[in-house]
């Protein structure tokens, strides 16, 4: 496609749209990571709040170790079975005494997993332990919780501490009280299983989670991780107090509602920005229209009507500060135009010789005038004239045996012409035709002067005249070219090129429509006569002289209707008929014929009615 | 809850176990309802609501005005412990500690405690 086929318009619209389409597909790539980035937050959140569930669960768990911690660390058997440690058999009864609560259970038997309950003494050497639960603990108190009660003193030993801790069975929790309450006198370990409170983070959670070891082996699998199409697993590993990897916990969040949510969120997201981009995209249009294609269309349309000769117009300048220049600048230039053609004009109406310009189809395209003069036509009959109305001689054939006659194609023929005025009067003139190329066109340029008695009879100085002829031709040649030139692009610039008024460079279309056209003058014409004839039974002299619009010539003292005649017949039509005059002929003989409807007043109704359709172009 | 009151003396938990581990004759006043006593409660205290307290009470419990004796409830938004410390002041106690810190305190802090 060529950049000149496309308008500023055209460009602006693909530019919008462009833009319209790079906003939906950013604004679907927006709603996708937003999604995404919902889905991240939420996983993150969900971690979190798993995180926080998992240390309700510990602090639930150390709610019972410490009741039981508390409660055997003030029985008094306990306390002075401690007491007297050393004694093997104190030893054995403490044994006996921390396996009671497996034996007859405690507040919270069945909410914890009690492993182990073991005594130290002030030194953290274990002093006994219940022989009941799990086998196979290192004796000693776990690094970390050593190092703990190791690092208080005085008052702060009494304070109980809580640890999660690996032991060789896996992660153990420890709560470490002081036996003898206020009054210490040694350690006593409460060690559970915290395996078998993970279920109740889920039941914290509300949601289904499944716990592993570190090592990958299951402690409790929810079933949803088989089908977990509709679950979106979330981890969270649980450390020991140390800082190492306990558990790995996942819950599974039903994100089915969440899809739907961040689905209704992502097409109210986007639909807002579509419209708000529409908003914004018909703004601009509308401001691009406003100021851009309104006054760019307006001065389009002014210098089409000034190229077409219209230089007693201007553009208009209302526009911005570009259109205003553009529209400025063009206006000088179209007043220079007129004046330059202005002096043209003047110029070649100071020759006092009749000079004439003919077209291709042998109609006047221009005279000046001492032309006028000379065949007493007026400048608005000129354009219904050609070189038959003008000249007894056929000027087409003169000029065709001088060419055959001489090697350059655009001599100058010299000769005495029978010419015929508007009254019909016959009269000689010298004559020097050029063919020339107005418009494009081949045609002929003549410059007449009139043949006196007295010059007839003066061999020497018709010779002179003729010569004299020749040089005024040359020297008006380049003024009528300069002239004609710009009648080829402004063909009503010539106040005497009438019948130029449609242009000259017609394309294919604009030709077919000019011969519809003139045909369908000539039809109305004929129409316009028959109902002036057949309904009015009144004659075609009276229609001319009666209507004022066509002329009539006296010729051989007898009244002709020369133009008229010409609109009645499709080969003397003129090829650019003046559509006004048959429109205002057609209009005024049925305004003569008033109400009194006949077949052809019908039918002159409908052939003026294409004839202006074919002038509009519909 | 004031933060002092004039003529007792204010203690932390800390505080309280050293005043108890010094002076094994130290009377502990646990000013919350029985329900709550029963839960849990400073080792060596007796239970009596601020309400209850009364001269005479005070009177059989620490006949001597000049023993050393502590005040608590659930915490410093309990008001029972300082009413019954004013109380106690009032009656012309003159040792008088008040653990404002209370329960809540104690027990945030992980110390032993007795559960019936």
């Amino acid at each position: 496609m060529r950049i000149e086929n496309l308008s500023i318009k055209a460009v602006t619209i693909i530019i919008f749209s462009m833009i319209g389409v790079v906003a939906i597909v950013l604004s679907i790539l927006a709603g996708s990571y937003f999604k995404k980035a919902a889905l991240n937050a939420q996983m993150n959140s969900l971690s979190r709040v798993i995180e926080v569930a998992s240390y309700e669960m510990l602090r639930e768990l150390n709610v019972y170790t410490f009741d039981l911690g508390m409660k055997m660390g003030h029985s008094r058997e306990l306390i002075q079975a401690a007491r007297k440690h050393k004694l093997e058999s104190n030893k054995e009864q403490i044994s006996a005494i921390l396996d009671d609560p497996f034996i007859n259970g405690f507040v919270g038997f069945s909410n914890i997993n009690l492993e182990k309950i073991r005594v130290y003494d002030l030194d953290l050497t274990l002093i006994a332990e219940s022989q009941q639960g799990i086998e196979g603990l290192n004796k000693n108190l776990d690094d970390y919780l050593l190092k703990k009660i190791i690092q208080r003193k005085g008052i702060e030993r009494l304070k109980t501490i809580d640890v999660l801790w690996m032991s060789s069975h896996g992660p153990m929790h420890s709560t470490l009280v002081p036996l003898g309450g206020l009054h210490l006198i040694a350690y006593l370990e409460v060690i559970v299983n915290p395996a078998f409170n993970l279920s109740d983070i889920g039941k914290i959670t509300k949601t289904p989670i499944s716990v592993y070891f570190t090592n990958g082996e299951p402690v409790t699998v929810s079933q949803i991780e088989t089908k977990n199409d509709n679950y979106l697993p979330i981890q969270f590993t649980l450390n020991t107090s140390e800082g190492k990897p306990a558990y790995k916990i996942i819950g599974y969040e039903d994100v089915a509602k969440l899809d739907k949510e961040m689905g209704e969120t992502q097409v109210v997201t986007i639909s807002g920005f579509l419209v708000l981009s529409l908003i914004t995209l018909i703004f601009a249009l509308w401001l691009f229209n406003r100021f851009l294609f309104v006054p760019l269309k307006r001065m389009m349309r002014d210098m089409e009507q000034m190229t077409h000769g219209r230089l007693d117009l201007t553009v208009n300048k209302k526009g911005l500060r570009e259109f205003y220049f553009l529209a400025q600048t063009f206006n000088l230039m179209a007043n220079q135009v007129r004046q330059r053609t202005n002096e043209l004009e003047r110029l070649l109406d100071l020759d006092d010789s009749a000079i004439m310009c003919f077209g291709s189809d042998n109609e006047a395209v221009y005279f000046n005038s001492g032309a006028s003069s000379l065949f007493a036509y007026s400048r608005d009959e000129i354009g219904d004239l050609d070189l038959s109305d003008l000249f007894v001689e056929d000027i087409n054939q003169l000029m065709s045996q001088s060419v055959e006659a001489s090697v350059n194609a655009q001599s100058k023929l010299n000769v005495q012409l029978n010419c015929r005025s508007k009254s019909g009067e016959q009269f000689q003139c010298e004559a020097v035709i050029n063919s020339i190329d107005p418009l494009n066109s081949s045609g002929y340029a003549i410059v007449l002067r009139p043949i006196t008695n007295d010059r007839g009879s003066n061999k020497e100085d018709c010779s002179a005249s003729t010569e004299q002829s020749g040089q005024r031709m040359n020297a008006i040649e380049q003024s009528l070219s300069n002239l004609l030139e710009m009648a080829k692009t402004n063909p009503s610039l010539l106040s005497s090129l009438n019948n130029l008024e449609q242009g000259v460079t017609d394309s294919k279309g604009a030709i077919d429509n000019k011969i519809q056209v003139r045909e369908q003058a000539v039809s109305v014409m004929l129409s316009a006569l028959a109902c002036w004839e057949r309904d009015l039974s009144r004659s075609k002299l009276d229609l001319a002289e009666e209507s004022k619009i066509w002329p009539v010539y006296i010729d051989k003292s007898t009244p002709t209707t020369r133009t008229l005649d010409k609109y009645l017949n499709i080969e003397s039509c003129p090829k650019n008929p003046r559509c006004q005059r048959v429109i205002d002929t057609a209009e005024f003989v049925l305004k003569q014929l008033g109400d009194h409807q006949t077949e052809y007043k019908k039918k002159l109704i409908d052939s003026l009615q294409v004839l202006r359709q074919l002038i509009s172009g519909i | 809850m004031p933060e002092n009151i004039e003529g007792a003396n204010n203690l932390t938990a800390e505080q309280v176990i050293e005043l108890i581990l010094s002076n094994p004759e130290l009377v502990i006043i646990d000013s919350r309802k029985k329900t709550e006593y029963v839960k849990g409660h400073i080792e060596g205290s007796i239970n009596i609501l601020n309400t209850q307290l009364s001269a005479n009470e005070m009177q059989k419990i620490l006949p001597d005005k000049s023993s050393q004796v502590l005040f608590y409830c659930n915490g410093s938004r309990c008001m029972r412990s300082s009413d019954a410390t004013s109380k106690a002041l009032s009656w012309g106690y003159s040792n008088v500690y008040w653990f404002r810190g209370g329960w809540k305190e104690w027990t945030s802090k992980k110390l032993p405690v007795i559960t019936e």
